[in-house]
């Protein structure tokens, strides 16, 4: 180590301003917490409110890149090629030149992610409205043409990890050769520099409002949880109501859960109502007129209509030449439920595979939102 | 005036639910034209736990299987798991008010636990078992 009597006088300064580092560590928890519930479906609220904190966030960091001082302006750290092939050269040669802010190869990563932020978490608002039904685009087109969105969604958070990992490198990098912590320097703001600067403020209150703003929205959006009993659990997602048909409800809701109509192709419901007299070993003995009802009731709602995310991956999953009469026998229940541990299905409270209730809480009403499962 | 409001309420309230006994008595009636004998709340009693073999190999069947023996209670269907709503009109008053559900069900049940259909002696002694709990 050099020593220190014969470096130009060192200062300690405000480099990084509290609205960045708040930004920053928040921006790394919504990205770990959305990657951890990206998998499983249950977690899709979570998931959810990660990518809309996310958004805000970025679009935080999109003005204080303007509005904010020094080393938080874009201005500061985005510099042209030369600059860049300049400081890699001399980082190779083992005498890094001095940034106090972010130097020229970690800025055009910031650029990168902020850049793959906003693909991600758009084109995931775009994913929840067309194949969930929820957020400010629900509805605006089919779940159909999804498809490339979700592409979007999922190569744009891949590309989003990759330049997480070469700024994670760069860290290191940066850190060894400079010989500065600068994981502690995005705590506390603070670094040494060499030469003379006044650094700049911390602007405490702004960066105080972030924070709060983002626990009052956590709140806001989790406040179902205690609010909720045992008894009446808490469903993060709600569905469009489906149409419901009280003889419907009650005919097949008698014995069993009055599986909605969605959850089947028309030509099942056709053949069921058909073999009414030997409904899985039981005689529905039903009048004309009831089974007229249900038959139109059935059809008009079967999974063909694509009115919602299990109608329509249901009716996509099933082959044209094959009519399955349980749910449980389309290729789309069977997918979703593959991963369940056998003792998921021998507990008790799970009186068998068509048991729905068990764990969606939605069940009644046909929603099946993701969000709405617990295992029992 | 306000007697007359009072005996429209009246009316109003209890017109209802004569017809829904009405129901019930009517139903009563016509199977009492094909009926042996006066119906029995206690014949009723006994074969509600009487046992019959399923025809598929599972648990004997009764019409205890499902409804549980005491009616005041929730049961079980046997095959699904869902519940079912007490039967006893002491704790649940909107059995036995429907004529049309009252037959439907004595129907598919009959079926299923004894094989046929119950006679119309059979269906006195159940509805007579089962209004009286």
């Amino acid at each position: 180590m050099t020593d220190a009597t014969h470096r130009p006088a060192r200062n300690k300064i405000v480099v990084w301003d509290l609205p960045t580092r708040v930004f920053h560590w928040l921006l790394v928890s919504c990205f770990v917490l959305a990657w951890l519930t990206s998998e499983d479906n249950r977690f899709l609220h979570v998931h959810v409110f990660a990518g809309y904190l996310m958004l805000g966030l970025l679009v935080f960091r999109l003005a204080w890149g303007f509005a904010g001082p020094r080393y938080a302006r874009f201005g500061d750290f985005v510099h042209g090629w030369d600059n860049v092939r300049d400081y890699l050269r001399s980082l190779l040669q083992g005498r890094p030149q001095p940034f106090v802010g972010h130097n020229p190869a970690g800025g055009w990563a910031i650029i990168g992610m902020l850049l793959m932020g906003f693909v991600v978490t758009l084109s995931g608002i775009v994913v929840l409205g067309m194949e969930e039904g929820h957020g400010p685009l629900r509805g605006w087109m089919s779940p159909a043409s999804a498809g490339v969105f979700r592409e979007l969604h999922e190569t744009g958070a891949g590309l989003f990890l990759a330049l997480v990992g070469l700024h994670l490198l760069g860290v290191v990098v940066g850190a060894l050769a400079h010989r500065e912590n600068l994981v502690l320097a995005m705590i506390t703001g603070r670094k040494w520099v060499e030469d003379i600067d006044t650094g700049v403020r911390h602007h405490s209150l702004l960066g105080a409002a972030l924070l709060g703003l983002a626990s009052m929205a956590a709140a806001d959006y989790f406040a179902g949880y205690w609010l909720h009993g045992e008894e009446q659990a808490y469903q993060p997602f709600e569905g469009r109501p489906l149409p419901q048909s009280d003889t419907w409800n009650t005919e097949c809701g008698d014995c069993h859960l009055a599986y909605h109509p969605t959850l089947l192709p028309a030509r099942s419901w056709n053949k069921l109502l058909e073999q009414q007299h030997d409904h899985f070993g039981e005689d529905l003995d039903l009048d004309p007129d009831t089974l007229a009802e249900l038959r139109a009731f059935a059809n008009r709602y079967a999974a063909e209509s694509g009115i919602d995310e299990p109608a329509y991956k249901i009716n996509r999953s099933i082959p044209r030449d094959q009519t399955p009469l349980r749910i449980t026998d389309t290729p789309y229940w069977r997918h979703k439920h593959e991963d369940i541990d056998a003792a998921v299905w021998r507990n008790p409270k799970v009186a068998g595979k068509g048991d729905c209730a068990a764990c969606h809480l939605d069940a009644e009403q046909g929603t099946f939102e993701d969000s709405d499962m617990r295992l029992p | 005036m306000t007697d007359i409001l009072r005996m429209l309420a009246l009316c109003l309230l209890l017109g209802p639910m004569l017809a829904q006994a009405a129901a019930l008595d009517d139903l009563l009636q016509q199977y009492a034209a094909e009926a042996q004998r006066p119906f029995s709340a206690e014949a009723g009693k006994r074969m509600w736990t009487q046992t019959h073999p399923s025809p598929k190999g599972g648990p004997d069947r009764s019409c205890s299987l499902c409804h549980g023996e005491d009616l005041s209670r929730v049961g079980k269907h046997a095959r699904t798991g869902k519940k079912i709503d007490p039967l006893a009109p002491s704790v649940n008053p909107e059995r036995l008010t429907d004529a049309k559900h009252m037959r439907k069900w004595l129907k598919r049940n009959c079926k299923w636990v004894l094989g046929r259909e119950c006679t119309a002696q059979e269906k006195g002694d159940f509805l007579s078992y089962i209004r009286s709990q």
